[in-house]
């Protein structure tokens, strides 16, 4: 009798029943729906910046494009003004949290004891408490201080924020640092602070980077502080886009004019340090 | 040039010892090496001697100068770390500038140091690479350049070979001894590595638990190991060790092992008078023991089975069931055959036994 060779026997779930390229194929048309669900949204918005006011309501079906409303949103004061004003507060706060968060982060990567141990915990508070709590107690204390519908008003609470939220990625990335190059600095003549300022920081460059964006996108996005710390003298455009939708109607096509203009800074940025802001999600 | 001495140095974390008194007279252009298991509290003492870790008593000097509170960069040593510490986003030649630009050297007299250390370590065409694009190797002989270029009092090493594949350590080996030869500089050397202990220092400190087990030459710890975890730790394969009762008899003392018993002259073994009724343990290196019946009167014989062989090529080693215990046979002839449970009878010169008093590994 001859020995019959048998067949491997086969997992009977569902990938093993496709075709033997089936499923790299399956995960292709997954990924390319993904993609889609995400563009679309974007895609829609941009369509509809680009039809006539009447528009807006059939864009499926309209042929009718225009840039009027382009022209008309970036004709409107306040607009400008908003644009203006919301990339200076981005570029502010990113610029002046950079500083204490790298700081931060190093402190809470590289020493223990009473006062990072305190920093950490009043950061953990401050991420614990949902942030909308924040808003009311914010608006009272910017009156107080007379800073109410300022940059300050603006700027100091997103300053907080970015440290409290972002200490945590650049503990990360120091984390990732092998702090024996600092030792050897101290050895060759540097002080803690010189080791931490001439070897640690270049070091984390691509982290900084990361950081500057996401901070940077994080208030251009940011709706709910500037919708209540500010008023008419410092318009912001997350909050001047919402004033589209008022008590005679809704104004899609200039909100979604609006939108648009407001992406395009956001896609540069995001462009340009992709590779950074990826690596910075991941930690 | 410098000597350097710890007297009383410990260190502690919190409840935990790390470092329990530590007494080191280090001379000026020696070579010590500190070895020990992971956790001996080796590389504390070598960040302590650095000012990386702060002492929490005792005293440590440098060159006649306690440096105690001095900052590592006022200390003048160099270190080399396990896995090299290059500065990333400087070149090579940035790297071995950078503790001279700090002390604020001249240019040239920099250029002239880098360059110079560059050809001592043969890493000249590497001056303009960054540490990244560099092999394991290379990486470490430059971070070895950035010590010599300074021209320090000491030399730390923490581990450096420990990063490398076995062929490139131990070409590493040899060319830190050849750069000892040509720097000679005051060096403590860390490793867990017993080889690269015996190969590299003039004076080998064997530590465990934050204690000194034994300070001494190579040669001085190989033959006279204070303790059966000095002992165990130097030397490769580990010595055996095997635990005896000890009864007088008329001339000598009989030695008495589960099916296995053996003589020691009285005058030879003075020191066994006080274990009589007693159990001791012997330590007997896998290199004394050689495989056949004793040929003179100083040696001693048992039989065992033959458990297992690992062939090295050049020997082999055996692992032989003694009574109840297991021992280790090196040197035998490669090209003997020996199947496992087959018996063997082995001698060991009773000058190569080694008397034990405390039956487990101690402090």
């Amino acid at each position: 009798m001859t020995d019959i060779a048998m067949a491997p026997v086969r997992s009977e779930g569902f990938f093993a029943a496709l075709a033997p390229r089936g499923k790299a194929v399956l995960f292709t048309l997954t990924a390319i729906a993904v993609c889609l669900l995400f563009a679309f949204p974007v895609f829609w918005l941009v369509l509809t910046s680009l039809r006539p006011g009447t528009g807006v309501y059939y864009v499926h079906r309209g042929t009718e494009f225009t840039i009027d409303n382009f022209h008309d949103v970036l004709s409107q004061e306040i607009v400008v003004r908003a644009l203006f004003n919301s990339f200076m507060i981005s570029t502010l706060a990113t610029v002046l949290s950079l500083g204490v968060t790298a700081t931060s982060g190093y402190m809470l990567s590289r020493f223990r004891g009473p006062i990072p141990s305190t920093w950490f915990s009043l950061i953990y508070i401050f991420r614990c408490v949902p942030y909308v709590a924040w808003v009311l107690p914010l608006y009272f204390v910017t009156q107080r201080l007379h800073i109410f519908d300022s940059y300050w008003g603006l700027l100091l609470p997103h300053i907080a924020v970015h440290i409290c939220f972002f200490s945590w990625i650049m503990k990360g990335f120091f984390d990732g640092i092998d702090p024996s190059m600092e030792y050897a600095a101290m050895i060759d003549g540097c002080s803690r602070w010189g080791a931490f300022w001439r070897v640690a920081m270049p070091a984390a460059i691509p982290g900084l980077t990361a950081l500057a964006i996401l901070c940077w996108l994080y208030t251009w996005n940011e709706f709910l502080f500037a919708l209540i710390l500010t008023a008419h003298e410092t318009p912001i455009l997350t909050v001047v886009m919402a004033q589209f939708v008022h008590e005679l109607g809704m104004e899609w096509h200039l909100m979604s004019a609006t939108a648009v203009i407001a992406l395009v800074p956001a896609l540069i940025v995001t462009l340009f340090g992709q590779r950074y802001v990826i690596r910075g999600l991941r930690i | 040039m410098a000597a350097v001495v710890l007297t009383n140095v410990h260190k502690v974390y919190g409840h935990v010892v790390a470092v329990k008194d530590i007494n080191l007279d280090i001379k000026d252009r020696e070579f010590v090496v500190l070895v020990g298991p992971s956790g001996c509290g080796k590389s504390t003492t070598l960040r302590m001697i650095a000012g990386l870790e702060e002492i929490s008593g005792g005293t440590i000097a440098i060159g006649g100068r306690v440096v105690n509170h001095l900052q590592p960069k006022d200390r003048d040593i160099a270190m080399v770390f396990q896995n090299y510490a290059l500065y990333q986003h400087m070149s090579v030649r940035d790297n071995l500038a950078f503790g001279l630009r700090n002390r604020r050297v001249p240019e040239a007299e920099i250029a002239a140091a880098v360059s110079r250390a560059a050809r001592i370590l043969s890493i000249e065409p590497l001056l303009d690479r960054r540490p990244y694009q560099l092999s394991g190797g290379q990486q470490q002989r430059v971070a070895l350049g950035r010590c010599i270029v300074r021209n320090p009092k000491v030399f730390l090493f923490d581990e450096p070979l420990s990063n490398l594949d076995a062929q490139l350590r131990a070409q590493m080996r040899l060319e830190l001894k050849e750069l000892r030869q040509r720097v000679p500089t005051t060096s403590i050397f860390v490793t867990h590595d017993q080889t690269e202990a015996m190969t590299l220092g003039d004076r080998i400190v064997v530590m465990k638990e934050g204690f000194v087990q034994q300070v001494g030459t190579p040669l001085e710890l190989y033959r006279k190991p204070a303790n059966r975890f000095v002992a165990s730790f130097i030397g490769s394969p580990s010595m055996n060790f095997i635990t005896v009762d000890v009864t007088a008899q008329a001339d000598h003392f009989l030695l008495t092992c589960q099916g296995w018993q053996f003589r020691l002259a009285t005058t030879r073994f003075p020191d066994l008078g006080s274990h009589v009724g007693r159990s001791v343990c012997i330590g007997i290196r896998p290199q004394h023991i050689r495989l056949g019946a004793p040929v003179n009167a100083n040696q001693i014989a048992f039989k065992g089975t033959v458990m297992v062989t690992e062939q090295l090529g050049d020997e082999q080693l055996l692992a032989v069931r003694l009574g109840d215990s297991e021992i280790r046979i090196a040197g035998v002839d490669p090209d003997l055959t020996l199947a496992a449970g087959s018996e063997i009878e082995a001698a060991v010169a009773t000058d190569n036994l080694h008397l034990f008093h405390d039956l487990e590994e101690t402090q």
